[in-house]
């Protein structure tokens, strides 16, 4: 019974700085909630007064696509733009929750941000290494810009979503060898 | 040299016949997706894109009002970028229309585009759009029907179009029918190359198509065109099971029913197909089954078989016993000249006792007339059966009575039947009292001689039923005659049903003849009437 202890013991320690292997998460399907929820998210907040009070501009990733530029670029480069992205918006929602008052916008916007964390346990799940990220974008970044409403917000984060991201995760080599 | 240049401008003819008939054949299709988004799309510029790197944006003007292409321009700018332009084409439209097309060949895809469309610096058109969401695809290649083996299915495949990336967000329409029939059925997947179609008829044709779009979640477009329809039949049905355990119940039931009605009428069936072949057997009992067809032998056997014979056999005839005995006293013995002088029937005696049946010719039967003498006796036999005595043996001997006896002939030889059924056997009838002598009967066929005195005695067999004749003992001869009408039958001890033939009146005796040797009237013929 000891020796069993002792050795379970010394492969916990081993694994702690490994992550735990998680199974590629392959299927489209789950972005494709990610993006529903958050195209929903989008149309619920268009109308709202005001920007639903919500001020201040908020610095966004681009999301146009050029398939012969981005097939040039590697996964670890799309996968940089990707998390990079993400965190953008990650930090801009933050900000807006902290602005709005109104409960049922706040749930929608918890729910945006929960589905932003979970999108970076599926990269993980991908072999996709948190990578380090980017100093802050400067303005005129090329990979950056502003937006200055929060229609506009949620309709930049719908795109980035739908666009990059997803090609990410489509062609991620763990789930190219699953497909195949 | 020569064939160095055969071969190229062989090469390119291929090559020029394969551009042109892609051509001709992106031409059509080009036809027909703008046919498409005319009817689809309000928004002017109609863009489609075709691919991942394309977008062919036109719009339509009348002839009238159209200009040259040159007088158009269409220019477009992503977000945050700078405007480009795009070169403007012309091609001519049915209906007296002007097409003017725009094709950009790198586009970027999940950002705004904006468009705007200047004739002559006037904007006519201005929208925003996105890329991604504008895809009109062509139809699904190689649309092959397959049967899977089993009834009422058959499966689609088709190949997707080869779009990177988005193979996942495609779906299909595949609309089946059957051949002939413009009522069909929808059926949609997505993201899959192949269908089953089921709950289709056994043994059918069907046309089937099938069309594409983009699933909308990260790309959406238009419904690509229709497919050429593929025509294929299902398999033939086979029986269904319920309607063989059908059939097969009521082929059950029919069989059993027929059979049923065979049976309950075998016997007419049996005679239809197989007609009993009549035999006489029924009429000379014993004859074929005895005697083995043997008619002498069956007529020798056939007396003392007649006792045995049992009634039912005889349908028509039944000779009663007749039996002719007087208890009248008539004193004087009668002259055997009042009785008509007519041949009759002789009685021999016999020497013996057996018993044998004669037949008497039917002629001699019809020289039988009533006389007056014949009233006579009948009254005298009527006045017996009036007063009908208990019969016994020691009555008849003590008793006076009259007797009807048969003359015997003087035949010491026995004569086949046949010789004595011609007029040789007179009747005689006399009438003796106190004549205690008893002879050994004779046979009224026979020709034996009778020595002894013979009396004949008659009873009406109204006291003995028919076929009951008891026996009347070994001293006596007995006669049954039987008269048909046709012919009459003389034979002792037969159950013969006697008709008066000149009256009508039906009635039995039994003879019982002995005929005394000095009464014996040789030759002289009785007429004995009834």
């Amino acid at each position: 019974m000891g020796p069993v202890v002792v050795l379970l013991t010394v492969l916990q320690w081993a694994g702690r700085g490994l992550p735990s292997p998680v199974r590629p998460i392959c299927d489209p399907r789950v972005l494709d909630r990610f993006i529903m929820e958050a195209r929903d998210t989008e149309t619920a907040l268009r109308g709202c007064k005001a920007g639903c009070g919500v001020t201040g501009t908020f610095v966004v990733p681009l999301t146009n696509v050029d398939f012969v530029v981005w097939e040039t670029k590697d996964t670890e480069q799309q996968a940089l733009e990707v998390q990079s992205g993400m965190s953008l918006f990650g930090q801009a929602l933050g900000a807006v929750r902290e602005s709005v008052s109104r409960v049922a916008v706040q749930i929608l916007i918890d729910n945006n941000k929960s589905n932003i964390h979970s999108l970076g346990q599926v990269l993980r799940s991908l072999h996709i290494q948190d990578l380090p990220l980017p100093p802050a974008p400067a303005v005129g970044d090329l990979v950056t810009r502003k937006v200055s409403s929060l229609s506009e917000l949620l309709h930049v984060h719908t795109n980035f979503l739908r666009g990059k991201v997803r090609l990410l995760l489509t062609n991620a080599p763990a789930c190219q060898q699953n497909s195949t | 040299m020569t064939n160095n240049n055969l071969n190229k401008l062989l090469v390119f003819c291929v090559l020029f016949c394969a551009q042109k008939t892609s051509i001709v054949h992106g031409a059509q299709a080009l036809e027909t997706k703008v046919a498409l988004l005319l009817h689809a799309e309000p928004e002017n510029p109609k863009c489609f894109a075709e691919g991942m790197s394309d977008l062919t944006c036109f719009w339509e003007e009348d002839e009238e009002r159209a200009g040259s292409a040159d007088q158009y321009s269409f220019i477009y700018t992503y977000q945050n970028e700078n405007s480009s332009e795009c070169s403007v084409t012309a091609l001519p439209a049915a209906g007296g229309k002007r097409l003017y097309f725009c094709r950009l060949s790198q586009t970027q895809l999940f950002v705004p585009l904006d468009i705007r469309v200047f004739r002559d610096d006037l904007l006519i058109h201005n929208r925003s759009l996105f890329i991604e969401v504008v895809f009109l695809l062509d139809p699904p290649a190689n649309l092959t029907l397959t049967s899977t083996g089993m009834q009422g299915q058959l499966k689609a495949s088709w190949l997707p179009p080869s779009l990177k990336y988005m193979g996942d967000s495609m779906m299909y329409e595949v609309s089946y029918a059957m051949a002939g029939s413009h009522i069909g059925k929808v059926e949609a997947v997505q993201a899959s190359s192949e269908l089953i179609l089921r709950g289709l008829q056994s043994g059918t044709k069907y046309k089937v198509r099938i069309r594409v779009k983009l699933d909308g979640i990260s790309y959406s477009g238009y419904w690509s065109a229709w497919t050429d329809p593929v025509l294929m039949e299902t398999m033939p049905g086979d029986l269904d099971p319920l309607i063989v355990s059908l059939s097969l119940i009521i082929s059950l039931v029919l069989t059993l029913l027929s059979l049923l009605v065979l049976m309950s009428h075998r016997r007419f069936l049996l005679k239809k197909i197989w007609p009993i072949i009549p035999t006489p057997e029924s009429k000379f009992q014993g004859l074929f089954k005895v005697y083995g067809g043997d008619f002498q032998e069956w007529l020798g056997h056939s007396t003392g078989g007649l006792w045995l014979r049992p009634t039912y056999f005889y349908s028509e005839e039944f000779p009663a016993p007749l039996e002719v005995l007087s208890e009248v006293s008539l004193g004087p013995v009668l002259p055997s000249s009042a009785l008509p002088p007519k041949a009759s029937e002789a009685l021999g005696e016999e020497e013996d006792e057996d018993k044998k049946l004669k037949r008497v010719d039917p002629a001699l039967m019809e020289g039988w007339r009533e006389t007056p003498q014949e009233h006579w006796l009948m009254d005298q036999l009527r006045a017996i059966h009036k007063h009908p005595a208990p019969w016994t043996q020691s009555s008849l001997l003590e008793s006076h009575d009259a007797y009807v006896t048969l003359n015997a002939q003087n035949h010491s030889v026995e004569e086949p039947l046949d010789d004595i059924l011609e007029e040789t056997l007179p009747l005689q009838v006399l009438f003796a009292s106190g004549r205690t002598s008893s002879e050994s009967r004779s046979d009224l066929g026979s020709v034996q001689q009778s020595s002894g005195s013979g009396r004949l005695s008659s009873q009406s067999s109204f006291e003995y039923p028919n076929h009951t004749w008891p026996s009347k003992g070994p001293g006596y001869t007995y006669m049954a005659v039987a008269d048909s009408g046709v012919s009459m039958d003389y034979s002792p001890m037969s159950s013969n049903k006697i008709d008066d033939i000149g009256k009508g009146v039906i009635y039995t005796n039994e003879y019982k003849n002995e005929i005394p040797a000095h009464r014996r009237p040789i030759g002289t013929p009785i007429h004995f009437a009834f």
